[in-house]
């Protein structure tokens, strides 16, 4: 797992909060399967030479999230109830979150609402043909 | 698990007040950066802290107590300077601290210098600056202190050896020892440390964890068509920590709800309006530099 995550601290976004969104695609993408373990806190932070306490941040966050569970002594591991469910929500989750930066980016340059949807329309055409 | 506690620290040197009103506490086992500008006031901060430099005024606690003789066994400090005997080997320093120090293990400083690829052998005459620096690193992470203060521990390091420190300062961090640590290498800082304050002109001028710093803070930036605006108070705004602007930009720092805050100004007549995430180096940027427009200005708009 370690090899999918990266973190780049010189990004504005939290480094909590890039764990928190790279396990949430992890999981989207079938990366992280159920049940499987995640590294200890302190195996993440020194695989990503980040503060630990920031690492334990991240995974407090993904469990109240509900994607992964915490059993002391045990470890971090991703969560099985309604797997599929979470999978998805995931993977909704991270596309949400992309299209709202480009929705912004559109409204801060100034597109009116139709120049907008145009622009969707023509992505929906580009990437989701057969649903036409 | 070690707690530090600086109140109203002052130090002046005739009548330059190096350090002026500083106060801070460092919880038990986090890693603290303390950033700022050169002479802003951090090394006499370290040395009064440790007793290296007498203080004018103010209190510094570990653990709730004074410093006595006895807690420089809990501390280990890597000064701005390293202070090596020129003509001792640096295996001969490894010794010389076995015997200062009662934790202090031997092996483990060895390690480390291999890791740092020093050569035990060597006489402190011919090291290098980074290999100095690697020295004092290795020494004061073979103490097993509970406190590391840490006076810029990566300057002359290479990439690969900075890299080792922090792995060492988050190593620290994970056994729940206390590391303050003063760099300019701000994506350091960013890395390691959860808590950061920020100094400059010998006071406290920021503090909070890096991550919340970059959560509530933005930048706001809009565009208006002509040098003749008014922001309508947006500048007054609570919200609106300080307001910069360039002819026809306006760049606004916000803490929470920066959406607010842009619907405000595109509502001034701004446009392009949008929010910018910040990092680490814009908020120390921020933090330590006078705004360039008072509200005052801006409000009234361009003359």
């Amino acid at each position: 797992m370690p090899a999918v995550m990266t973190v780049d601290p010189r990004s504005g976004v939290p480094i909590y909060l890039q764990i928190v969104e790279q396990v949430k695609r992890s999981v989207a993408l079938g990366i992280l399967q159920i049940g499987e373990q995640l590294p200890t806190v302190k195996q993440l932070a020194l695989d990503l030479t980040v503060n630990p306490n920031t690492v334990a941040r991240a995974y407090r966050e993904l469990e109240h999230a509900d994607v992964i569970e915490t059993s002391p002594g045990r470890g971090s591991f991703i969560r099985d109830n309604g797997s599929v469910q979470s999978a998805k929500s995931a993977a909704s989750d991270v596309a949400r979150d992309a299209l709202d930066i480009a929705l912004r980016e559109a409204k801060s340059v100034g597109l009116a609402r139709n120049d907008v949807r145009e622009l969707i329309d023509t992505g929906l055409d580009r990437w989701f043909p057969e649903e036409q | 698990m070690s707690s530090i506690k600086i109140s109203n620290l002052r130090k002046t040197y005739g009548q330059f007040a190096a350090v002026d009103g500083f106060s801070l506490e460092i919880p038990a086992g986090s890693v603290f950066g303390l950033l700022g500008p050169n002479g802003a006031g951090k090394t006499t901060v370290f040395k009064c802290m440790l007793g290296l430099a007498r203080t004018t005024s103010g209190v510094v606690l570990f653990d709730g107590k004074p410093l006595v003789p006895e807690t420089f066994e809990r501390i280990a400090y890597v000064p701005e300077r390293s202070v090596l005997y020129e003509w001792m080997t640096v295996a001969e320093h490894v010794e010389m601290n076995r015997r200062a120090f009662k934790a202090f293990d031997p092996a483990r400083a060895l390690e480390l210098l291999a890791q740092f690829n020093v050569e035990p052998a060597k006489r402190s005459r011919a090291l290098s600056k980074g290999m100095r620096t690697a020295v004092m690193v290795a020494l004061a992470f073979a103490r097993n202190a509970p406190i590391l203060v840490l006076d810029e521990p990566t300057s002359g390091l290479d990439p690969i050896n900075q890299r080792h420190v922090l792995s060492l300062i988050i190593n620290e961090a994970a056994r729940g020892n206390s590391v303050l640590f003063s760099s300019h290498q701000i994506g350091q800082v960013e890395r390691a440390a959860e808590h950061i304050a920020v100094m400059d002109r010998g006071r406290l001028v920021l503090e909070g964890l890096v991550d919340d710093l970059k959560s509530d803070r933005k930048i706001v930036e809009g565009i208006f068509p002509n040098v003749t605006y008014t922001l309508n108070g947006i500048a007054n705004d609570p919200r609106v920590l300080r307001a910069d602007r360039t002819e026809r930009i306006v760049r606004l720092l916000v803490r929470d709800d920066a959406d607010n805050v842009a619907t405000m100004l595109s509502n001034a007549g701004a446009t392009g309006v949008r929010v910018v995430d910040l990092n680490l180096e814009d908020i120390f940027l921020f933090a330590v530099s006078p705004a360039d427009a008072t509200a005052d200005v801006i409000a009234k708009g361009s003359s």
